[in-house]
């Protein structure tokens, strides 16, 4: 059999392909080796050991009781639960409707500048590098209800002052608006790079054929801005259910639960007092089920448009 | 179109199933069991049994205690002929991280805590090792908190704190409002109307400040005769927390005392120093160890005045805990450890430098030699031990108690929002604090 098959590859037209050493064939499984360790025992091990604990409950860590799916079924059938998830929902959509709305804009006008470009793009980048914690601290300053530096702004100019962090709506809104200017030139970055990436010669066609600057946006910059616009839906819609950091320092989650989202109650569960590790590791389950299917739907969405 | 993605989602979904399948208990599993007594009889301890030795203690602290810690540790280094490692961590990671380095075997010897519910099961009990009589040594309150489900003794009360008001002197003086004495405090009605008439005269932001906890809230339940929790449970006079907590949802609604900063911070704890430290208020509810911070801070004549009464006087205790852990590797060693950081000697210094009240008897009574500028504050909240009804030590011992406080928290926090009536939040923080104490005595 060997023999015929050598036969029959040494008679064909088509050149012999050369064997790859098996050295090189291995090289870049070895340079992604390391990586794929820190995330293995990191983030992979973590995750399914996390599915086999929120099948137990345990107040230490160290000891487990067996309960199967009571705490998922706690868990659902808790009114503060759905009450956190009606919130993270509500936030976790105003933060990705805002933030594809506002980096689209922003990209747009930083694309057009003649100059100062990298100026504006680093200005708007720079709330990416400010720590969570410090955003926090600094918009819990901005947005006090008296003395707040928003509320003397809008005092000079004779409005009364708004109660930003102490009323359950305001509050809701304060931290979208926190949460879409923190990130909102990471999504920019990105938009900025898919603008780029359009061919010029289209718009000299339609600028030939007529089309005013409307046309041109809608026409041709939109469309072909779609698979960066899907990047930034997807990041965003993670990024706004995984919202917790700055808000902790923010609002505390209050007033009275108002700001409380799904990473929080998961927090309060496995890290205070009365501890439930198994609670929280199946919050962090489910959390993790709805980001995996919406982002399945944006992604079969998106797909099924583009086909 | 669908297939690569589903044939993704299908592998991804029966790694799941595999490793649910393959699930094991991630830890220790719990049985019913009650925990065996152990022996009780002391052990002496021999010259140079320890020599070369090494113990970890694994610490948090508040600022100046950190010195006289070591003070007491270098003692005992030269007196045993061993070496200390002191480990110290901030509080925040002090409880994960303890609970870490137990699951990975990495215990430390000895520990400081602020409670000790969660680590009940693996402390040593120390009669074994000290004699029960050590036990003698201490206060009957602060004991209340440190005896397991068989009476052992698993940790020693090394300083205690007492809840109680601080007060702007320069405001009171200003306004011609008389302060009470040590030994004739005001009634929680007269406090009230003297911070208020303070407020009005110095143009004051607010008339009366407290920090955000439910620990500083049962100082007031403890002055109206009640507590959030006894041995039996859920142990709150509904009328009598009514009464006492009325008046604190009045004063956030008429602006008197900072509702914003009550509303403004969600489930987390808050401190109102910097309210008191800015002149914003002439009262200030919260504790004895906010002396050493006003000695250093307070741009101002500052002093602490005792405890307003109600049904009874007194403040609300708080304190830390020294405990070995049953894990150590020298339980003799660590046992002795502990005893000897709490001796009259060693606990009179510490608490003379860190400004905490003692926990010893002999030290009680005798009374402890504070900083020039801190001993006044201190006499008062010595003054208030004395004062403090039982009730307050014991709703403070309660494994459930931390949790309970915060549930107390938040309900008020509801009727501060508007939510609802303090009445039913009372009523509603009943299944709340029996589910936690059911659940935590579970355990």
């Amino acid at each position: 059999m060997v023999t015929v098959a050598t036969a029959t590859r040494a008679g064909s037209e088509t050149p012999r392909r050369r064997r790859t050493p098996w050295g090189l064939r291995l090289a870049p499984y070895l340079f992604l080796l390391p990586n794929m360790v820190i995330f293995g025992v990191f983030t992979i091990y973590p995750a399914f050991s996390g599915v086999n604990i929120s099948l137990y409950e345990s107040p230490n860590g160290r000891v487990f009781r067996w309960v199967g799916l009571g705490n998922y079924e706690r868990i659902l059938t808790s009114d503060e639960f759905w009450r956190v998830a009606r919130q993270t929902i509500t936030y976790a959509f105003a933060y990705v409707a805002l933030s594809l709305v506002l980096a689209t804009i922003a990209a747009v006008l930083v694309n057009q500048q003649r100059r100062g470009k990298a100026f504006f793009r680093a200005s708007l980048f720079v709330p990416v590098l400010v720590s969570p914690v410090v955003v926090g601290l600094v918009f819990g300053w901005i947005l006090e209800r008296q003395g707040g530096l928003l509320n003397n702004m809008l005092g000079a100019i004779g409005i009364d002052p708004i109660p930003w962090l102490v009323d359950g709506t305001w509050a809701m809104i304060s931290i979208i608006g926190v949460g879409v200017w923190t990130q909102l030139g990471f999504y920019m970055l990105i938009l900025l790079a898919g603008l780029q990436a359009i061919d010029p010669s289209l718009y000299e066609a339609a600028r030939m054929d007529g089309a005013s600057g409307w046309q041109q946006f809608w026409g041709i910059t939109l469309p072909l801005l779609k698979p960066s616009a899907l990047v930034v839906l997807i990041l965003g819609t993670i990024h706004g259910f995984q919202a917790f950091d700055f808000i902790w320092t923010l609002t505390g989650g209050g007033p009275v639960g108002a700001t409380t989202l799904i990473v929080q109650y998961i927090y309060e569960n496995g890290f205070i007092s009365p501890i439930r590790y198994g609670t929280a590791a199946a919050g962090g389950v489910i959390l993790f089920l709805a980001v995996f299917t919406l982002t399945l739907v944006n992604w079969f969405l998106s797909r099924g448009k583009e086909d | 179109m669908f297939r690569k993605p589903v044939t993704r989602f299908t592998a991804v979904v029966a790694a799941g199933l595999l490793a649910l399948a393959s699930a094991c208990s991630p830890g220790e599993t719990v049985d019913d069991e009650d925990p065996q007594a152990a022996p009780s009889e002391g052990q002496s301890v021999e010259e140079g049994q320890f020599a070369g030795e090494t113990l970890n203690y694994l610490y948090f602290t508040d600022g100046p205690d950190e010195q006289a810690t070591r003070d007491n540790i270098a003692r005992f280094e030269e007196e045993y002929d061993v070496t200390v490692n002191l480990e110290i961590l901030p509080y925040s990671d002090l409880v994960s991280s303890l609970q870490a380095r137990l699951s990975g075997g990495n215990a430390p010897d000895v520990v400081r805590l602020t409670g000790l519910g969660e680590f009940a099961a693996d402390l040593l009990p120390l009669d074994e090792y000290l004699g029960s009589e050590f036990a003698d040594e201490f206060l009957e309150g602060p004991m209340l908190a440190v005896r397991n489900n068989s009476d052992q003794m698993i940790a020693v009360p090394s300083d205690l704190t007492m809840n109680g008001p601080f007060v702007n002197v320069e405001m009171f003086e200003e306004a011609g409002v008389e302060l009470p004495s040590t030994e004739e405090p005001w009634t929680w009605e007269e406090m009230l109307a003297a911070a208020k008439e303070v407020q009005q005269a110095t143009g004051s932001s607010y008339a009366f400040a407290m920090d955000k906890s439910g620990h500083r809230l049962s100082t007031i339940l403890s002055q109206y005769g009640t507590a959030l929790l006894n041995d039996d449970g859920f142990a709150l006079d509904k009328e009598k927390a009514v009464a006492a907590l009325q008046p604190l949802v009045d004063m956030m609604a008429a602006d008197e005392m900072p509702r914003d900063f009550w509303l403004g911070s969600g489930s987390r704890y808050e401190g109102a120093n910097e309210i008191f430290l800015a002149r914003e208020t002439p009262v200030y509810l919260s504790g004895s160890w906010q002396v050493g911070q006003f000695v250093n801070n307070a741009e101002f004549e500052w002093a602490a005045v005792p405890n307003p009464c109600a049904d009874e006087c007194g403040g609300f205790p708080g304190g830390k805990f020294m405990a070995a852990l049953s894990a150590s590797e020298n339980p003799q060693l660590a046992a002795e450890f502990v005893r000897f950081m709490n001796t009259t000697e060693s606990q009179e210094h510490f608490a003379a430098v860190s400004g905490n009240l003692p926990t010893r008897a002999d030290l009680a009574e005798s009374g402890v030699t504070y900083d020039d500028a801190a001993q006044a504050a201190m006499d008062v909240f010595i003054a208030d031990l004395n004062r403090t009804p039982d009730l307050g030590f014991a709703a403070n011992s309660q494994p459930a108690f931390g949790p309970s406080a915060t549930a107390l928290v938040e309900q008020v926090s509801e009727v501060v929002a508007g939510n609802k009536e303090l009445t039913a939040a009372m009523d509603d923080l009943q299944p709340e604090v029996e589910s936690i104490v059911e659940e935590m005595g579970s355990w």
